[in-house]
């Protein structure tokens, strides 16, 4: 039976809002389901204190896929995204600091402080992670290839692949294979000597996981950060003008100017199935809403564990599902300020307060802060990026006043020892705090409210399965044809009609959009073939 | 023919690799003399009467990867070498123990008394192991080709490599690929929830290198444990009679029937190279010995930054091996004991004894052993992986008396303010109180104690580094990168010059891989 719409997007995340928009350009009757109040979901900007407006979830966005920004004319919804100068400000609490960003000849003078050596080596470092970034992309925009012994479909993925690698030329493509399956530890160990520089890159590349820096694929976590910032830079600090929410009410509105319907507070229990195919949704209320495919930008186990019935799906299917690693580590507390922190050496309200402040003196610190999650604690000294989107646009609070958000690293999920109750969660902002205070003495006197998001917080809030912000793991074998799971990377699941679109889709992570891009021309490419 | 040359090959260094390459070469006609710098041949495969009556396998102890091709082509057999099976491990704990035996049975029913969910698992796992094991052999046993290269050569062992991935099957190949990339913790938590035999299991992915259970990449050094397993020449494990020392003798004595010449106590200083080509080598004595060809069985720091002038390399391969990483992170503690331990959680010298016993009770004991490291320090709490190698060969040590090998990780080469002789003394200490807190006997069984650093083993058997594969096993450094890109398949750039030891594909271990197919492709130069 035909349903009532074409398509039924579950979750309007910034994944979702973008496979709508395609789908809806393409002529698709669309519908987007989104369980909150608002759209964007860990792309949200909020008001969680009167006046004061903060980047929820995610405080930075990606360089968007190239096609959807020209395709769906963000600009014209409203979309502006600016680049910080500097990327990033690193206090050490002595009066040293550093202070890196796209302008690699003020990056470099910054470093000369601590080596003369790796000053000179930082522009010969981002021509190389520019290098690396570019075949990153290529390999993020492309949908991945069923391996091994490419049926003829995957030969051309395959060849675009080889292309990628073979332009690069022979030393570069060595060195692209060489460094993928470092450790951020082993790369940096070739490149710099100077901790605070090695800190914030290691920081950098911990983010949203559960590893440290000498875990063997955190050196492709650092290059695909430098692949997202669209210049090949691993600290630039991306942000659309009035807040990362920005960027998802831009793909809403071009979702809507594409026809397609976005209904909030609408929360899915369960995948419609007719005849083992997906046939729409329903929600929590009750609702049925028919469709003939559904497209889910939640994740991969919640979406094919709890909202399908896992009796529809094959075990050794279910049991790989179930062997996803998740095991969020991060936490986000935001802060009310009533003035700008003054950094040891840097009291004034400067331009270095533009871009994210990074608490990361050196790789060593962020290892020690990773060993805590290593068994089930939270870093007692834990590796921070804060950011404070007021310093540029003060309209986010109220006169005077300032928003700070900050990334911790590592909160883990899974804690051996209590619950994420809201004692945990008071000591964790305790902990963040205090740490900011070592750097910044007069903060804690300034904070006039504080938010905390645990992981378990997050989950609640985003249904991020155990919180983990990429929804999964992005480590070497969760990546590319073995994201989410190992032959079935082309967003496309078991259930006929069903599809996923969400982060936990290749390439994932960040605020790109391009698992929810490709997802969409798989979506089209399946229909056009009458598939679905 | 040697063209008025003494010798055709010059092999430098005399341990199981450079033994092999040139009894290969000898086999194939060619006149060789290996040239080793000790009084004895084995390098790090070695047996030494450190103490009197006492033998220790020095360094390495158990043999494993020995290609069984090797074995039959060079009749090592036949030579003396004689593998005596270790066919248990023994997991002491507090109170209670872990015990997988020969018996297949037993073992079942010993896991089952942990967790029957994990006795099912365990047959199951040993399959997909032995299947991933014979997987990966095919591409141990052939030379790398290089995916950047559109030579004919390398696009030929490019294309066999595809098509043998592709016969894996889907689910097989992406097996594979987890166990690459995986950590041997969460590889096995996917399959067992008993944490003794989950952190027995993953040592084996540890050994040699400078990660813990937690570290994505170790689910691929436990496989090669399973290795052994396939060719059926032994089990897992084996122990050489008269310690691993008769392997490599097992082998020069081979060669020396072949009719190679093998020199000790005669150090090389030099490789002469005339117009970029090797024409023999100079000795610290100032001796000079020419031949066609030079192979280096030294580790890749050391043959190319020690034995050859940098200006004959190009830059870029000289800054490849510069950053060729050889941390070591293990060491060795050797005791001549007057009685066996007893262990508080299995009194006797019972079977238990007679395999591996491995301190190995739980993941987080390991990986905080391993934070030990990271941070500069040796393992107050190390791993270890202990054998009783007189239990099974007598004539080990004295009657009555017996020798223990202990494997012991971590202990970091860059020790915080140094290596020396206190530190040596109190890492040795470590061990044995660690030891003693299961076996709380042996303090005072021993009569002799000979503690081996990651510094004495660069020292005294130049391992660069204290590094026992000559350099890590990482993914960065395996196949077509090991040591450097271009320079997998046995040559230098500089003709004439070959590399035969465990710094090139497939690596460490006493497997002599690398050394016999080093000899193939020099052999296949000699006849273009």
């Amino acid at each position: 039976m035909r349903g009532a719409y074409d398509a039924v997007i579950v979750g309007a995340g910034h994944n979702g809002l973008v496979t709508a928009a395609y789908l809806a350009r393409a002529g698709l009757s669309v519908l987007v389901v989104e369980q909150r109040d608002r759209v964007g979901g860990a792309a949200s900007t909020e008001e969680l204190f009167p006046g004061f407006l903060f980047d929820t979830g995610a405080h930075r966005v990606g360089q968007l896929h190239p096609a959807i920004a020209a395709d769906l004319d963000l600009a014209r919804h409203g979309l502006h995204v600016t680049r910080t100068e500097p990327g990033v400000f690193v206090p050490l609490g002595d009066g040293r600091h550093l202070q890196l960003g796209d302008s690699s000849s003020s990056s470099s003078d910054s470093i000369r402080s601590f080596s003369s050596g790796d000053a000179s080596r930082w522009p010969e470092f981002n021509s190389f992670t520019r290098i690396v970034a570019g075949f990153l992309s290529t390999l993020n925009s492309m949908e991945p290839p069923t391996v091994p012994g490419p049926p003829l479909s995957d030969v051309g993925t395959l060849a675009r692949l080889g292309l990628g690698l073979r332009k690069l030329g022979r030393r570069e493509m060595e060195e692209v294979l060489r460094v993928l399956p470092m450790s951020c530890l082993e790369l940096l160990d070739e490149w710099f000597e100077s901790e605070p520089l090695r800190g914030t890159l290691a920081g950098v590349a911990v983010q949203g996981g559960i590893h440290g820096p000498m875990a063997v694929g955190t050196a492709l976590s650092l290059l695909r950060r430098a692949a997202e910032s669209g210049t090949g830079s691993a600290v630039a600090l991306l942000r659309p003008r009035g807040g990362v929410g920005q960027l998802s009410e831009a793909l809403a509105s071009a979702a809507r100017a594409a026809g397609a319907e976005i209904s909030t507070e609408s929360r899915v229990r369960r995948v419609l199935l007719r005849e083992g195919r997906a046939a729409g949704v329903v929600l929590e209320n009750g609702t049925e809403i028919s469709a003939n495919r559904v497209a889910s930008a939640v994740g991969p186990g919640v979406t094919l564990l709890s909202l399908s019935d896992p009796a529809a799906l094959e075990p050794e299917f279910v049991r790989s599902l179930n062997a996803i690693r998740y095991r969020g580590a991060s936490a986000k507390v935001h802060l009310a300020l009533g003035e700008l922190p003054r950094f040891e050496g840097r009291p004034e309200n400067g331009s270095h307060l533009n871009g994210a402040i990074s608490i990361s003196p050196s790789l060593e610190y962020v290892e020690r802060a990773s060993d805590a999650a290593k068994y089930g604690r939270v870093s007692a000294e834990p590796y921070l990026e804060a950011v404070i989107p007021t310093v540029s646009e003060p309209a986010l609070a109220p006169e005077g006043k300032h928003c700070m958000s900050v990334l911790v690293q590592y909160a883990p999920y899974h804690l051996r020892e209590g619950s994420w109750d809201q004692a945990a969660a008071d000591s964790l902002a305790d902990t963040v705090v205090d740490t900011l205070g070592r750097f910044a003495p007069n903060l804690p006197g300034s904070v006039e409210a504080r938010h905390v998001l645990t992981p378990a917080a997050m989950e609640k809030k985003w249904r991020l399965q155990e919180g983990s912000v990429f929804q999964g793991e992005m480590t070497l074998d969760q990546f590319f044809f073995a994201r989410p799971v190992a032959g079935w990377a082309r967003y496309r699941t078991p259930i006929d009609g069903l599809y996923l679109c969400g982060a936990g889709t290749h390439p994932g992570g960040g605020v790109t959009g391009t698992s929810g891009y490709l997802a969409a021309r798989r979506i089209l490419k399946d229909a056009k073939a009458g598939k679905t | 023919m040697g063209r008025g040359y003494a010798y055709d090959t010059i092999v430098i260094g005399g341990g199981h690799n450079g033994l092999t390459t040139a009894a290969y070469l000898a086999r194939a006609g060619r006149k060789v003399v290996v040239l080793e710098r000790r009084h004895l041949v084995g390098g790090s495969t070695v047996t030494e009467e450190i103490y009197p009556g006492f033998k220790f396998s020095v360094l390495s102890y158990v043999v494993s990867l020995l290609r069984p091709e090797i074995i039959r082509e060079l009749q090592l057999s036949r030579h003396g070498l004689q593998i005596l099976p270790l066919e248990s491990t023994f997991t002491p704990l507090h109170g209670d123990y872990l015990f997988r035996g020969s018996d297949h049975d037993e073992t079942r029913r010993e896991i089952y008394r942990h967790s029957p969910r994990d006795a099912d698992a365990y047959d199951r796992f040993g399959q997909l192991m032995y299947r991933m094991a014979l997987a990966v052999k095919p591409i141990l046993g052939m030379v790398p080709p290089d995916p950047t290269s559109m030579s004919p050569k390398d696009l030929r062992g490019l294309l066999r490599l595809g098509r043998h991935f592709r016969d894996l099957g889907e689910s097989d190949f992406y097996m594979l690929y987890k166990l690459l990339t995986m950590s041997s913790a969460d590889f096995l938590d996917e399959w067992f929830e008993t944490d003794p035999l989950k952190a027995t299991m993953s040592a084996s992915g540890i050994i040699g290198t400078f990660l813990g259970p937690r570290s994505p990449g170790t689910a691929y050094v436990q496989l090669h444990h399973y290795m052994g397993e396939i060719d059926g020449a032994f089990r897992a494990w084996g122990f050489a009679r008269g310690g691993t020392g008769a392997v490599a003798e097992s082998i020069a004595s081979a060669a020396r029937s072949l009719g190679v010449t093998i020199r000790e106590n005669a150090t090389v200083d030099q490789v002469i190279v005339r117009a970029g080509r090797a024409v023999g080598v100079a000795l610290e004595d100032g001796e000079e010995i020419r031949a066609r060809t030079v192979v280096s069985g030294l580790d890749p720091r050391r043959t190319f930054l020690g034995l050859v002038d940098e200006t004959e390399l190009p830059q870029d391969f000289v800054r490849a091996i510069r950053r060729y990483r050889s941390m070591g992170s293990s060491g060795k503690v050797n005791l001549a004991l007057s009685e066996l331990p007893n262990f508080t959680c299995l009194p006797g010298h019972g079977d238990h004894l007679r395999g591996a016993i491995s301190i190995s009770p739980s993941q987080d004991y390991l990986e905080r052993a391993y934070d030990d490291a990271k941070y500069g320090e040796f393992s107050s709490r190390p791993y270890m992986d202990v054998i009783i190698p007189s239990l099974i060969d007598p004539g080990m040590a004295p009657p009555g008396n017996h020798v223990m090998s202990c494997f012991v990780q971590y202990a970091p080469f860059n020790l915080n303010g140094g290596w020396n002789d206190e530190k040596r003394e109190a890492f040795g200490d470590a061990v044995v109180t660690t030891l003693s807190e299961y076996a709380p006997n042996l303090p005072d069984a021993i009569i002799h104690r000979q503690v081996v650093t990651p510094q004495d083993m660069q020292d005294v058997f130049g391992l660069t580094g204290g590094n026992i594969f000559h350099g890590e096993l990482s993914l960065q450094q395996l196949f077509f990168l090991r040591p450097a890109p271009r320079w997998a398949d046995y040559r230098t750039p500089i003709r004439g010059f070959y590399q035969c030891a465990s710094g090139t594909h497939p690596g460490g271990g006493i497997c002599a891989g690398p050394g016999r197919m080093a000899a193939l492709e020099i052999l296949k130069d000699g006849r273009r």
